[in-house]
Formats: structure tokens, sequence, C-alpha cells
């Protein structure tokens, strides 16, 4: 929330010369997904190598790359998602920082080795992968969950019910995934098939928030929501929810969080340092057991909290397609279905 | 005899900190926004220094799904809902706001010191932490249920979350300390003896009201009035917190601009749309009331 505000301030006042001075040696200011990486591992690095870790969280894709494009940003390591990766490669954001080079490439497990957003492998290092789909309580649904048509065209018992993010960026893929048609299309057709869906839903939907989901799902404000799977299987394990992660059969909709270097970066040998620090096999498994999202290093199989017994969210039975890097036009008709959706 | 020599205005290089601040803090980000509005669009947002008024053309009109130009309404529909939104707001703390600050003037001083104190209590606390609060309030088994169930009213109720009425009570909630203030401050200053004469000239409660108390203390009202229709205009928090994100409001269409559909200029031009309507707005009024100051002046 905090983050969006600060996206707002922005774009109200663009004070972007202002920004955070260059740190000093010895520290490391990394900018992550909120409660992403575990405060353990930060303690034991610094305790390590001496050097000073600051951590801020951001809320979106979005507002890191805006924050990115603004300029000198003052962060050392970001980690944003895949398709972001390739447009911040594209864009001439990133650091190229010889990841593959690196000793923690060497733990990077070979199905993420030079994917397609990175495909020298150069710029980035691979932190957690996970997908998109839904939740609901089965306090209060207690129907089938294996398709998206329970969530985009609801039963009576969810009407009124279902929940949707704040940003179009995972839900519009959802759909897309639903109605068959691929990912970033610049068919204007198909995507006017997208919104005549979203429309439909709309009646039926509570809330547009990215804000406080588990709150709403675990309470029973809603009985679905739009949300990820490693967040639905802790808030079933820590908070003892009765919630089950859908496995709709068109599939999910994948994302994998690297870590990067934003170009112009103050710390790069500490960047470094933090993440071959984090991919070491036994600080992996540490990270995975804190995050709770699958783990694209090696990781100690018998230390890992998780399992396909104990946690199924984390080991889907159905398609996962990962998420794209839209072109401009892809992008303009995912806009305009999304402003004509809340307009 | 000696003329009067002309002493150096020392006041403007008093007010350099002060014009510094304006300039460094308001003026110079103006610019930019009024820079980047007329720019073009980089692929993946951002924005290249390629002159163009297209930004400004985007608001009204659009590409169709068909692909030719049309007259597309939906900023302007979002940003005439947005004006409804902070007016409504604006009369319900005004109509809210009267009477209390008129009880609050008519109080002891330490009673009166105490209350001022308690209506400004609320900014002590992060604005987010207030709205979640709402949440709790009103959310499911909230606050707010559990009473009216609690008293046996009601067995199975609707959440009260996610709609207009949670979004314009939370709007009211937020900015009504702004109202209170100024009003407080424009009754305090009104001289009893005022409305003693009119009820000596046989001026009933509702004449003095109408005729003295309302036209004396109106400066106090309009400046309330300004502080929290201006901060409603961009409000982001109640509008996704609380009314649940349903329809668009100006502040998440500007965000959107800027975040999902890596459109900077777009999003610039709304913002200078928004404000170029607040400056009209205050420009009106600002207008008004010299003109009724002058025609009191006058009389």
């Amino acid at each position: 929330m905090t983050t969006k505000i600060a996206a707002l301030a922005m774009a109200g006042a663009m004070s972007l010369a202002f920004s955070v001075p260059a740190l000093a040696e010895g520290s490391l200011a990394i900018y992550a997904w909120a409660d992403s990486i575990s405060p353990e591992m930060v303690t034991k690095f610094e305790k390590e190598t001496g050097i000073k870790v600051t951590v801020d969280a951001f809320s979106s894709n979005e507002d890191l790359l805006t924050k990115l494009q603004a300029g000198s940003s003052g962060y050392d390591i970001v980690t944003p998602s895949q398709h972001f990766v390739k447009i911040m490669i594209d864009s001439g954001l990133l650091e190229d920082f010889g990841a593959s080079s690196m000793a923690a490439y060497s733990q990077v497990l070979p199905d993420w080795q030079k994917p397609w957003w990175d495909a020298t492998g150069n710029h980035s290092i691979p932190l957690a992968f996970g997908n998109a789909g839904y939740t609901v309580n089965r306090d209060l649904y207690k129907g089938p969950v294996d398709s998206w048509k329970t969530y985009f065209e609801p039963p009576a018992e969810l009407r009124g019910k279902i929940a949707s993010l704040a940003q179009p960026d995972e839900v519009i893929p959802a759909a897309e995934n639903y109605l068959g048609i691929k990912y970033c299309s610049e068919d204007p057709q198909e995507m006017k098939r997208v919104l005549d869906l979203l429309l439909a839903q709309k009646p039926f939907v509570a809330a547009y928030s990215s804000d406080n989901i588990e709150n709403r799902i675990g309470s029973g404000e809603v009985a679905a929501h739009f949300w990820w799977d490693g967040n639905t299987m802790r808030l079933r394990r820590n908070d003892k929810a009765n919630v089950e992660y859908a496995m709709p059969k068109e599939g999910l909709v994948g994302w994998l969080d690297s870590y990067v270097v934003p170009k112009g970066a103050a710390n790069i040998e500490n960047a470094k340092k933090f993440i071959d620090f984090m991919t070491q096999i036994d600080n992996a498994t540490a990270q995975y057991n804190y995050y709770g999202h699958s783990s694209p290093v090696k990781i100690d199989e018998s230390k890992a909290l998780y399992n396909k017994e104990n946690a199924p969210e984390l080991f889907p039975t159905v398609p996962v397609k990962m998420g794209q890097a839209c072109s401009p036009a892809a992008q303009e008709l995912v806009t305009k279905v999304w402003t004509q959706l809340l307009q | 005899m000696k003329a009067p020599t002309k002493t150096p205005d020392w006041n403007v290089l008093g007010l350099l900190p002060a014009h510094l601040i304006m300039l460094l803090t308001l003026i110079i980000p103006i610019g930019i926004i009024i820079v980047v509005s007329f720019s073009t669009r980089g692929p993946y947002g951002g924005f290249e220094y390629v002159f163009t008024t297209a930004p400004y053309k985007q608001l009204l009109f659009n590409e169709g799904w068909t692909g030719e130009l049309e007259f597309n309404p939906q900023y302007l529909i979002v940003v005439a809902r947005t004006l409804v939104l902070s007016a409504v707001t604006t009369s319900i703390c005004l109509l809210l706001s009267f009477p209390v600050a008129y009880f609050i003037a008519l109080q002891r001083p330490a009673i009166k010191v105490l209350l001022i104190y308690l209506v400004t209590l609320p900014f002590w606390v992060s604005m987010i932490v207030r709205v979640y609060s709402w949440i709790i309030i009103l959310g499911k088994d909230g606050v707010v249920e559990k009473t009216l169930r609690g008293l046996g009213l009601v067995d199975n109720m609707d959440s009260l979350l996610f709609g207009n009425t949670a979004m314009l009570l939370g709007l009211v909630y937020s900015y009504i300390p702004l109202m209170i203030l100024p009003i407080f401050a424009s009754i305090e200053k009104l001289d009893p003896a005022l409305i003693e004469a009119s009820h000596d000239l046989y001026g009933n409660r509702l004449t003095t009201l109408r005729r003295v108390i309302l036209p004396l203390t109106r400066p106090g009202m309009i400046a309330g009035a300004i502080l929290v229709f201006v901060p409603s205009l961009g409000a982001v928090l109640e509008p996704t917190l609380l009314g649940g994100g349903k329809t668009m409001m100006m502040g998440n269409l500007i965000q959107l601009q800027f975040g999902g559909a890596r459109n900077w200029p777009l999003g610039a031009a709304i913002a200078i749309v928004l404000m170029a309507a607040v400056m009209v707005f205050l420009i009106f009024q600002g207008l008004r009331s010299m003109r009724t100051e002058g025609l009191e002046r006058a009389a």
C-alpha cells in the first residue's frame, strides 16, 4: 500500500530528481516483494560479511518498473518477475553482472537456466517461482474447483462473494487461459471476448483489490479470491484457514521472481555476495521454508518443510503457463480491457 | 526638508527561502508534469522528448474495438464520478461540521481546548491504519455486525464493506477534521454582540442564523470546503480498500497509467486536467469572495 502511495505521489509530483543517494561501501540495499526474503538469512549474511543490509518492499512489478525508469533508485538488488526482467533487460535498466559464471548459477535447476527472459543468463539468478490462480474458502463453497469457469462464471453460491486483483497483470492471462486465447494477443476481437467475460463476471465481484487478501479470504468476507499458490499454502498451514487452491484444467498463470541488479547500482560486488549466499544449499532451504514458494535453486529435501503431501499447492497437477512480456500494442489492449472494465 | 530615501526592499530577500521552496517543490515539479504530458510515451513506460498533443487527444478519442478512432468518454466519466464523489463528501462534511464546530465554540475555554485536541487526534495515526480500522468495523464479524447481532436486530447480514456507502463513510471520516477546524476558527471570531443586535432587531433564530451567522462564518466554510474537496479528488485508499475498487476514481486512473498501462504522458495529462479543474474552481471561489467582500465594504 505504501508503495502505491509512493507511486501516486510520484505521479503527482514527480520529485524524481531527489532520489536516494548512492550508499557507502559495506552496505546493500534490497527492494523485494513484501516478506519475500527471510529476515533470518539477512541477519546471518550481515554477521558473516559485516555488510549492512536494508530491505524495502514493493507490491507490484509495475511499481518497481516505474521506479527503475525514474532513474537511480538507490537499490543494489531488486526482484522482478520474469516478464518484467525481459522488459528491464530490453530497456537497458539492468546490469550484466556475469550471473552465469557465479557460484550461484551452478545451484540453479536446469529448467531455469538461460530462460527466454534472460537468454544469456547473465542478468538474473532466480529466487522463487509459483503461479497465480484462485483460492476458495471451503467453509463457504463446497463445489468443484477444477476449472476457471467456477471463478469467471460463478455458480449462485459464489455470486457477490468473489474478489479479484487491482491490476490486470495476472487476471487477464487467467481469463485468456479460460477462453483459449494466447497471452499478449494483439487481436482486438480476442481481447473484446476477454472484456466481455470480465464484464459478465463484474456484477458478482465484491472487490478488485490486491491488498489484505489473507484476511478477506481467510475470514470469509469473500468465498473465492484470485491469489497465489504459496500464499494460500501459508494461510492454510499457519492460520489453519479452511481454504483450497484451485487447479483449473485450463492452466494456471506462472511466474518466477529473480535477483537482478539495477543499472548503476553502487554495491554490485555486495549484491553478488548476497546472491551467492542465498543460493547456498542450506540458506536456500531456509529461504524456501520461510517464503513458502517453490525454489528454482537446489535445496536440501530432507530439511525442506513442504512436500507434495503437506503442500499440494506447490505441486500443481495442471499446466502452468508462464506470463509473457507483452508488446506495446498488446499491452495497450490489456489496458483498454481493464479501463473499460472499471470505467 | 529631506525627501524620504527609499529603503531597499529587504522583504524580498527575507522571503527568499519561501520562494525557493515553492520553486523547488511546486513550480518545477508541475513543470515536469506538463513536459511529460506533451511527450511521447516509451514502449515500456517512461517517455521520450518528442513533442505531441496525443495524450490530451487520448483523453477524448480512443481506438474502438474495430480499430477506428472514436469519441470515448471513459476518462471523462471517471473525472465526473470523482468530482461528484468529492462534492458529496464536501457537502456531508459541511452539514456535520457546522453544528459540531458551533458546539465546540460555545464551551468553556478548558473544554474547548480538549475538544479541539480530540478533533485533531486522528491525525496522529497513519491514514492507512485509520482506513484499515474501518475494514475491521464494517467487515464480516466486524464491530457493527457483532453489535447488531448481539442486540438481536439481524441474523445474517450482507457485508457493509465494498460499496459507495462504505467509501463515502471513509472519505467523510478522513477529511472532516479539515472542515471542523476552519469553521470553528471563524465561529470563534464571531462577535456575540452581533447576534444580540439581530435579536434586538426582532430577528428570530432562523433569521439570525441565515442573515448574521452564516454570512460571517462563510470564509471558514469556504476554507474547509477547499481543504476537503481537493484531497478527496485524489483519494485512492478509500475507493480501493472500502469501496472495493469496482469503479475507478481519478487517483486510481492516474496510477494505472503510470503503472500497468505504461503510459506516463496520459497519466500526466490526466493529472494536469485534474489540477486545472481544481484551479478554475479555486479562482472562481476567490473571485466570488473578493466580490462579496468588495460589496460589503461599499455598502
